[in-house]
């Protein structure tokens, strides 16, 4: 893919340098956002488990802190 | 007192011979210069000087400013005093981009910096990014949000990453980024600190602060968002005046 950087007010196209580093950064991104994703999910499975368990939602975000 | 500076600002009754000195005190200064604000009020009103009236303008060489009389009291004109947050670049993002470098940017004039971003898009929801010159190691920082929807607080953070991968904020309606930049050209650790909401309904607000454990001295920075483009906007460098 073709990328365009900007170096003050010059823009050009990446090199395949450049174009490797922000593929590079694309896909940590990605990484990271699919992490906090699953980190979510498992964040409302958790609760929904409490839930059945009995607690309020009030209690949980009193246990939780959140 | 210098070689500009006068005494008196003298009027011509009619049928008075115009002397050379008269026309070289005159010509000479142009704008009046006075060694003080004490001499310049001195010069005025008396006999055979100019009677003080709005629009007069005089140099003080004391101060080293200009000043006009507004029909009361002596303004300064200038030079302005520089002030505490001084702007040191504005650089327009380029069309579809996929970073935005600032060089030169961190210099030894300031200590500490301010970067906004603000106006223009992004291809998408994205987080910007922050590195500093070439370095893709050692960034650390915590992020902390609350969402808007049901104020629950979560957190992420960047153990030795390639960058302070989320400074700022980019949707398609708008870019944002506030960052205070601590130390970037000192041998130092730079440090850095900010905040944003998120420009979408159901997301959340954050606050980070991290450091880049490097004494490098850097001199640029370049913003690049998580996937995607930037388009528009401007991003502005302010330094904070180190006195």
């Amino acid at each position: 893919m073709t990328y365009k950087v900007q170096i003050n007010e010059t823009v050009r196209d990446a090199t395949p340098e450049e174009a490797a580093a922000i593929d590079a950064a694309h896909a940590e991104a990605e990484a990271r956002a699919q992490a906090a994703a699953d980190k979510a999910a498992a964040a409302a499975s958790g609760r929904a488990k409490l839930v059945k368990l009995g607690l309020t939602d009030d209690e949980i975000s009193a246990l939780l802190g959140a | 007192m210098g070689a500009n500076a006068q005494t008196s600002v003298p009027v011509f009754a009619s049928g008075e011979v115009l002397t050379a000195a008269n026309q070289n005190l005159s010509a000479g200064t142009g704008v009046p210069v006075f060694a003080t604000t004490v001499t310049r009020d001195a010069a005025f009103g008396g006999a055979g000087e100019k009677v003080l009236a709005e629009g007069q303008l005089a140099y003080i060489e004391a101060t080293d400013v200009v000043q006009y009389y507004d029909g009361a009291v002596w303004a300064t004109v200038g030079p302005a005093t520089a002030g505490a947050l001084v702007l040191v670049s504005a650089t327009t993002i380029g069309n579809g981009v996929s970073t935005h470098t600032v060089n030169p940017a961190f210099s030894s004039t300031y200590d500490n910096y301010l970067i906004t971003i603000s106006g223009g898009v992004a291809s998408g929801s994205v987080d910007l990014s922050l590195q500093l010159g070439a370095t893709t190691t050692g960034y650390y920082a915590g992020y902390s949000r609350v969402n808007y929807a049901t104020g629950s607080a979560s957190a992420a953070s960047n153990n030795n990453a390639a960058s302070f991968t989320a400074i700022g904020v980019g949707t398609t309606n708008s870019l944002h980024a506030f960052v205070n930049v601590l130390s970037p050209n000192l041998a130092k650790n730079t440090n850095i600190n900010g905040g944003y909401g998120i420009t979408l309904a159901g997301s959340s607000s954050s606050v980070f602060a991290g450091f880049l454990n490097d004494s490098t001295q850097y001199t640029a920075f370049t913003i690049a968002p998580s996937s995607g483009t930037l388009t528009g906007g401007t991003v502005r460098l302010y330094g904070y005046a180190n006195s």
